[in-house]
């Protein structure tokens, strides 16, 4: 692959080495860039807490190597290089010769060890090879979190401008736009798809409805992953069918100055990641909302849901992931599902940004067993799944789409096509994206969807047409 | 010879133990110290029943044991049982433990002891044999990672051929000395090198503490670095 080739405007890497990034960036990080990255690394060290963590880290790193059989990256490519170990120690090697006194003593007796620009470009690239889904943290005896360190690492780099520009430009657009979301999705659009999708529902599900927007003193202000509104609209009127089904239509908004619950921040900046959160936040204070209900998108979840009460304290809204939400309002009877309509063979992917942590695991699965009576499992799952190749915002890169296929998401194919399932529901909008490329890619029969796609073919609706009519009426219409 | 190993066992032992309990006691103290400082109230936010879950699952790993690192793992594990209890529980051990600190540990078996050290010695042989000849382990390896492995070695093998004459070609108060000395040098390399991880243990783990981060320092990050204009 040839990864120089330049696009109009944007200038790719041309170091002296000639080394080269296999994505491009915003700008050129410039000749001084092993003094400015010091210089970075040094302020991040002094104004954040990641100190003592990478104190610990490079003291008592044993190195057993327990972590590369666990790495999906590394299993496919094979590369010493994407060792966990390998690329966390990297940066503890930079920590340690220049922030901390026996590593610069160690220095004084010996040459063994300086950063070069070579250094910081092969950082460049393996930061952005793993995929940040810390499934190697769990099969750490010492528990190292490379997802952290990974992270760390990408923020320090961009804090010397080297950052894909597609998280870049998206963030930028995010933070400063006129439209305050990355996929540039302007209001005037934001309402013509909210009708069509009522249209859309009316036509499918026999009910009028409109959707609630800017409404104040809402129990829920809804946020998904703003390229939802483009790319998932079947997920949308999911969740839609439930929020209608279950009476609650009058306790839920959108929000208009920000309906974006993507932060790519998580995936690489601090700085980032804090002034998107307090965006949300300050959005749900206007409309004095009381919760923040997240739609199927994994790393909007964990952002809003692990990042909201560190940032905001005690002022903290509750975050409620949408699958949360659905199997409550299931287990209360509030709504029904059809056991009849879906009857192909389902599989679940757990995406890493929800089931690492263990916080999202049997939900999706209690929902799509109470209708799906074909369920059947991958292995491994639920907190130890493997990532789907795209995970820590590498599925917006499109540079590296051939890493992600043949490499980060090859174990994520085999392992799918293993199930012989004929759908996969894989409830976040990056997952999705991603493995739609997968099957494509490996011509696996499987389609990808969201849970709340098929809830939505599946939900009674009352005073609405019935889930196997809509099935019937469906079926014709693609005859 | 004599005078030496009183020497070693005496002062040189009181001297490098003390060293190696500072040393790891100012690992400890500084994590501590830099967690309630640092991180204050925010620790309340941290799930420690899940990390605490999560840690213990370690001590008996059996669940951990991974496709791909079977055979290393249960190595690890075997060896690591019997660098704990040789050492602190081996009958000889237990008797200077109670004149040099006071404290009464409970003696395993002579047999026992045996069996542990041997297993200790052959897992040693298999982790390094792992080290030398897989390019995967050597791609993270640097030549501490080997001599601390010998080291470690060392007071088994040592300990081992002093306790049983028939297999011990050397005279036997060298080959205590030999024992003692690299079980010093070990109490010496504890605290500053990797094998810090007998306390760092609890610290590494603990990453679901450093996922909270300091509200505000992004943007004093990007204040220091470019001033007024704050780029994105
Ligand atoms: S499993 Fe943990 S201790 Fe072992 S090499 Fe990997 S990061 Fe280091
Ligand atoms: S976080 Fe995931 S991709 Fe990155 S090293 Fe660990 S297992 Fe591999």
């Amino acid at each position: 692959m040839d990864t120089t080739t330049a696009v109009p405007g944007i200038e790719t890497i041309d170091s002296p080495s000639r080394r080269t990034l296999p994505y491009h960036l915003m700008k050129h990080p410039g000749d001084d860039l092993v003094d400015r990255f010091l210089e970075a690394f040094g302020r991040v060290l002094e104004f954040t807490d990641y100190k003592p963590l990478l104190d610990s880290y490079r003291r008592s790193n044993t190195k057993c190597n327990r972590c590369a059989v666990a790495c999906p990256v590394l299993q496919a490519s094979g590369d010493p290089k994407d060792i966990p170990c390998y690329r966390t120690n990297l940066l503890l090697g930079i920590y340690e010769r220049y922030f901390t006194l026996d590593g610069w003593l160690k220095s004084r007796f010996s040459n063994a060890f300086e950063l070069t620009e070579e250094i910081i470009f092969e950082m460049g690239d393996i930061f952005y090879r793993c995929t940040a889904c810390r499934r190697c943290t769990r099969v750490c005896p010492l528990g190292f979190d490379h997802g952290l360190i990974t992270r760390l690492g990408r923020y320090v780099l961009s804090l010397v401008d080297i950052v894909p520009k597609a998280l870049q430009v998206s963030v930028q657009e995010q933070l400063e736009g006129e439209t305050h979301n990355t996929s540039k999705v302007p209001r005037a659009g934001l309402l013509d798809v909210l009708e069509f999708l009522a249209e859309e529902m009316e036509e499918m599900l026999g009910v009028e409805l409109e959707f609630p927007t800017d409404r104040e003193d809402r129990d829920y202000v809804f946020f998904c992953a703003v390229s939802d509104y483009l790319m998932e609209p079947d997920t949308l009127m999911g969740n839609a069918a439930v929020l209608y089904a279950s009476g609650d239509w009058d306790r839920w908004t959108i929000g208009l100055c920000n309906y974006d619950g993507i932060n790519y921040g998580l995936f690489y900046s601090d700085w980032h990641l804090e002034n998107i959160i307090k965006q949300l936040v300050s959005e749900v204070d206007r409309l004095r909302g009381r919760n923040i209900l997240i739609g199927e998108c994994g790393h909007a979840s964990r952002a809003a849901h692990d990042f909201i009460p560190t940032f905001m304290g005690s002022k903290a809204p509750p975050v409620l992931n949408f699958m949360e939400y659905t199997l409550d309002c299931l287990r209360k009877g509030k709504i029904t599902l059809d056991p009849d309509v879906i009857t192909e063979r389902v599989t679940y992917h757990d995406p890493c940004n929800i089931a690492r942590s263990g916080w999202i695991v049997e939900q999706p699965r209690e929902i799509l067993r109470s209708f799906v009576p074909d369920f059947v499992e991958m292995t491994p799952r639920g907190s130890d799944n493997l990532c789907c190749g795209g995970g820590g915002g590498l599925v917006s890169v499109d540079e590296i789409h051939e890493f992600r296929m043949d490499i980060a998401g090859r174990m994520k194919a085999e392992q799918l096509r293993q199930t012989g399932a004929e759908i996969v529901v894989a409830p976040c909008a990056n997952c999705k994206k991603q493995l739609k490329e997968l099957v494509e890619y490996y011509d696996i029969p499987c389609r990808v969807a969201g849970l709340h796609d098929l809830i939505l073919q599946s939900i009674v609706i009352p005073g609405g047409i019935s889930p196997m009519e809509r099935k019937e009426r469906a079926d014709l219409f693609t005859i | 010879m004599e005078a030496w190993l009183d020497f070693a066992k005496g002062p040189l032992f009181a001297f490098t133990f003390g060293i190696m309990i500072a040393g790891l006691f100012r690992l400890v103290f500084l994590q501590v110290y830099h967690l309630l400082v640092k991180k204050g109230r925010r620790l309340k936010d941290v799930p420690w029943m899940a990390m605490v879950r999560e840690s213990l699952s370690w001590v008996i790993p059996v669940r951990h044991i991974e496709p791909g690192t079977k055979i290393f793992s249960i190595a690890s594990f075997l060896m690591h049982i019997g660098v704990i209890v040789v050492p602190l529980f081996l009958l000889d051990h237990v008797v200077r433990w109670e004149r040099f600190l006071g404290l009464d540990l409970p003696a395993v078996s002579k047999g026992t002891a045996d069996i542990l050290t041997l297993l200790t010695i052959a897992c040693s042989l298999l982790l390094l044999a792992y080290r030398t000849f897989r390019a995967r382990h050597r791609t993270v390896s640097g030549p501490v990672d080997y001599i601390l492995l010998v080291l470690v070695l060392l007071p088994f093998v040592s300990g081992y051929l002093a306790m049983h004459p028939a297999l011990n070609p050397l005279p036997w108060d060298v080959m205590m000395l030999t024992h003692i000395l690299s079980a010093e040098v070990l109490f010496l390399m504890i605290p500053a090198t990797k094998l810090a991880h007998v306390v760092l243990f609890f610290f590494d783990r603990i990453s679901a503490v450093h996922w909270q981060l300091r509200p505000g320092a992004g943007d004093r990050v990007a204040e220091a670095l470019y001033g007024e204009e704050v780029r994105i």
